[in-house]
């Protein structure tokens, strides 16, 4: 198959599953009891004007009617407006994507700082001391929930100890570096730094735990392999086949697998969002859905699974590019 | 202040942040660029105020709630200055009488919005035809607290009459706490509601101005320099947003906040024991109850709805669930609201009593529900649960608890009161204009959007009690609803909550019991 026709093909079923998604949604907020006026108007508002809201919002005509008024919208980028505030939701979603953004981002950087090192020092000591703390470490972290961690960060690190603040984001990362960009001025950026690390090493643990694991198994499955006798019968230092050879190797399964992480951290970010009450779509979705704001939790919904979609895309395309005989299966 | 050093650019926060982050080596070399270059560092006297919710939209005039009350009424500042007591004294307006047309309300000359246009009689009559008159502006929420206004219109450069046809006492209740000035031009050229995201969005009258928002997250506010009144005592002031009770608890003992609101019983004692913080606490016009539709057996039944109110021990769920953080009520509208009853006393728990009761309605043996919604309400499941399980002592009912999505219960409080979907279930009811006709009328009026109960003598009461003029003889009227309605027992009478606030202790400001925090009102 040719690659054209296999990203096509990707593409095709990416946008069938982001229908399903859409069509789920839709059925979920059909099924939900609940009036939606009685969610967007006080209950001493009289009838008429629940009725007038009703048939403004288009709740008056059958579902198959809002279901394919919703569908011709989506497919001209309308989401519609939120119950709650009557913003555009496009808006609202779209304003709260750099926050989750950076902290998945963030918490990506605190995995890979620490789980590639200890992975290597771990994989090359195996059964040493150093390796059980790692192995331990690994299985702590896996089992760990974020939102507990998140809350023994904070009285620990923040109420205890005042040696972080308990989350927020008094700036965006976007606006600290304009200002150290355009002024040299470099508090906002420390600040921002200041505020990101505890939410960022909450929702890093089960990653870093994971690539720990990835890597300490890779660097093990490496050194049984042939190649590594031989360089190592040629004399090459150790180190250097260890890092130039069976780490870069290693690399492969953990790139792919960082990569379809960041569509998972994206969506997961929502425990950790509303522990550390960090402005991103995570903590927005509670807020909507702690609401019943329905335009609103389908809009961060749908835009959540778009993203997945676009990054397994992207993920196969690199995977068919860096492994031909992917297009033949 | 604390909160005043952890701005983003303080030099506390900046400091902690660089320890923290282990760059310290470098501090020196970079110590040029920790210099804020918009000059206004720590010299800033900050105030920081946490609450669950901030608000929705930056419209003024769109919704109902306290809470986007304190956040926009420091920029739309309100009409009137109402005392913790439900007095209200001049402000924008400053001389109001009734008069055969209706209320006449003489507005304070000078008055320029923050975009520099002078405020006038004409933008006051639009901001209340907007909010009761759909067509010319939005569905707002406060037209159910303006009820008895018809029409607003603009008599000449500074009165404005607003036409109803009701007691001069309630009408004053209804304008009185609505109202928020806004800019007729300006806000014709807004999405409707205003739907903006940053500091362009708002443009009140008020002593602050918006400097910075984001929305859900933060706002912030610097003095108006051309303040028609008295100045701004506050340099800068952030309302932050924090939905959960802990995340607020943490944001004011370590300094990050300096006001945070709703602190729930669980995280009390943390507060209370941290240092340089306390709690403060007032009891709210919020009253929480037992619903029961009095069209659906058993609650047909005068003497069954006694037997349940009877069955209740609403002390003991005071004290056990709400931490103490409640007060009992007596009736339906709490106390400190004009009407209410002073002389009645709560039911007090009486098991046998309540069974003999239940034998005399009629229906002994009989099988019940109740539903509660879970976390829109202090311990609300909590409560239910614990007043499910006392009538379920009864040796002559037997009730299960259940918990319900807050929309069906929200659902059944708007179905007629012989909707037999969800006849029993807990809800809480703000009587915010502190007048009891908010209380009553949307419950115990003929086919009212609430109806409960339906008792033609109460609806007819009532309904006469919003034309009486007198306002002595108006409280009589209402007081005596209260008192006929506590027999009749339409809910089981449970509690008013406490709004309970975590201060930073060196902060000079007191708690209101309709939930206000003006920032006038605060010594810093």
């Amino acid at each position: 198959m040719a690659f054209g026709k296999f990203l096509l093909k990707r593409t095709l079923q990416g946008v069938l599953v982001v229908w399903g998604v859409v069509t789920v949604l839709f059925g979920l907020r059909a099924i939900t009891p609940g009036d939606p006026v009685n969610l967007i108007v006080d209950p001493a508002v009289d009838q008429a004007t629940r009725d007038r809201i009703r048939e403004e919002l288009g709740l008056d005509q059958p579902i198959y009617v809002q279901y394919a008024d919703y569908l011709q919208d989506l497919l001209v980028g309308d989401l519609g407006y939120s119950y709650q505030s009557s913003r555009a939701v496009s808006t609202m979603v779209i304003e709260r994507v750099p926050a989750t953004l950076e902290l998945a981002i963030a918490a990506t950087i605190v995995a890979l700082v620490i789980a590639i090192p200890l992975g290597v020092i771990s994989g090359t000591r195996r059964n040493d001391p150093v390796d059980y703390g790692a192995t331990s470490f690994s299985l702590v972290g896996i089992s760990t929930p974020n939102f507990w961690l998140g809350i023994m960060l904070i009285l620990l690190l923040s109420v205890n100890l005042d040696l972080f603040p308990t989350g927020r984001r008094p700036v965006a990362l976007h606006d600290a570096l304009w200002m150290f960009l355009t002024t040299f001025y470099i508090g906002d950026l420390l600040t921002w730094l200041h505020h990101i690390i505890l939410p960022a090493v909450t929702l890093g643990t089960y990653f870093t735990a994971l690539i720990t694991r990835l890597t300490r198994s890779g660097m093990l499955d490496e050194y049984g392999k042939p190649y590594v006798t031989a360089t190592e019968a040629k004399g090459i230092p150790e180190t250097l086949v260890r890092y130039k050879h069976v780490l870069r190797n290693t690399m492969i399964p953990i790139i792919t697998v960082l990569g379809l992480q960041l569509g998972t951290l994206i969506g997961g970010a929502v425990v950790t969002e509303t522990v550390f009450s960090w402005p991103g779509l995570g903590l927005r979705l509670i807020g909507a859905i702690n609401n019943l704001d329905w335009p609103l939790i389908q809009g961060i919904i749908i835009f959540v699974g778009i993203s997945y979609v676009i990054i397994n895309i992207a993920v196969d395309a690199i995977y068919a590019k860096l492994n031909p005989r992917v297009l033949d299966e | 202040m604390k909160g005043a050093d952890n701005q983003s650019t303080g030099r506390r926060s900046v400091l902690k942040a660089t320890g923290a982050v282990g760059v310290t080596a470098g501090l020196g070399a970079i110590a040029g660029c920790l210099d804020d270059p918009t000059g206004d560092d720590d010299e800033t006297d900050e105030l920081v105020i946490t609450q669950g919710e901030i608000i929705e939209n930056p419209d003024p005039n769109d919704h109902i709630t306290g809470p986007y009350f304190n956040v926009l009424d420091p920029v739309y500042e309100p009409l009137f200055n109402v005392t913790p007591e439900f007095e209200f004294e001049p402000r924008v307006v400053t001389e109001w009488e009734d008069t055969d047309d209706g209320a006449e309300l003489t507005i304070q000359e000078g008055i320029t919005f923050h975009n520099g246009d002078e405020m006038t009689a004409d933008d006051v009559a639009y901001t209340f035809n907007r909010m009761i008159d759909p067509d010319e502006g939005i569905e707002s929420d406060q037209a159910a607290g303006l009820g008895a206004i018809d029409n607003a219109e603009a008599l000449d450069e500074t009165t404005v009459l607003l036409e109803h046809d009701v007691a001069p006492s309630l009408a004053e209740f209804e304008y009185a706490n609505y109202g928020r000035v806004v800019n007729q031009e300006w806000i014709e050229d807004q999405d409707q509601p205003i739907a903006g995201n940053d500091a362009d969005a708002f443009n009140g009258t008020g002593p602050y101005e918006v400097v910075e928002y984001e929305p859900d997250v933060q706002i912030v506010l610097e003095p108006f320099d051309d303040y028609w009144g008295d100045d701004a005592t506050l340099e800068r002031v952030v309302f932050n947003q924090d939905g959960e009770s802990s995340g607020r608890a943490n944001a004011l003992e370590t300094g990050e906040s300096d006001i945070v609101d709703n602190i729930i019983p669980e995280d009390v004692a943390g507060v209370d024991d941290a240092d340089g913080v306390e709690i403060r606490e007032e009891t709210s016009l919020r009253n929480v109850f037992l619903v029961m539709k009095s069209g659906v057996e058993p609650f047909d039944s005068t003497e069954f709805r006694q037997a349940m109110n009877y069955a209740v021990d609403n002390q003991g769920i005071i004290e056990d669930s709400l931490g103490g953080y409640g007060e009992a009520m007596t009736q339906p509208i709490p106390d400190g609201v004009f009407g209410h009853n002073p002389d009645l006393d709560p039911y007090e728990q009486d098991l046998e009593y309540a069974e003999e009761l239940v034998e005399e309605s009629g229906h002994a043996g009989v099988e019940i529900t109740l539903y509660s919604p879970e976390g829109r309400y202090l311990n609300d499941a909590d409560v239910a649960e614990m007043a499910a399980d006392q009538i379920d002592q009864l040796e002559n009912v037997d009730c299960d608890f259940d918990t319900a999505p807050f929309p069906d219960i929200s659902d059944a409080n708007s179905a007629p009161y012989d909707d037999d979907e969800i006849p029993f279930f807990l809800i809480g009811w703000g009587v915010i204009t502190g007048d009891s006709d908010y209380g009553l009328a949307p419950f115990f009026v003929e086919e009212a959007p609430q109806e409960t109960l339906r008792n033609e003598d109460i609806s007819e009461m009532i309904l006469e009690s919003q034309t009486i003029e007198d306002e002595d003889e108006r409280e009589a009227q209402l007081q005596e609803i209260n008192a006929e309605l506590r027999e009749e027992a339409p809910w089981v009478f449970l509690h008013s909550q406490d709004s309970v606030y975590g201060v930073r202790d060196d902060i000079g400001w007191e708690p209101r019991a309709d939930e206000s925090i003006y920032l006038w009102d605060i010594d810093s």
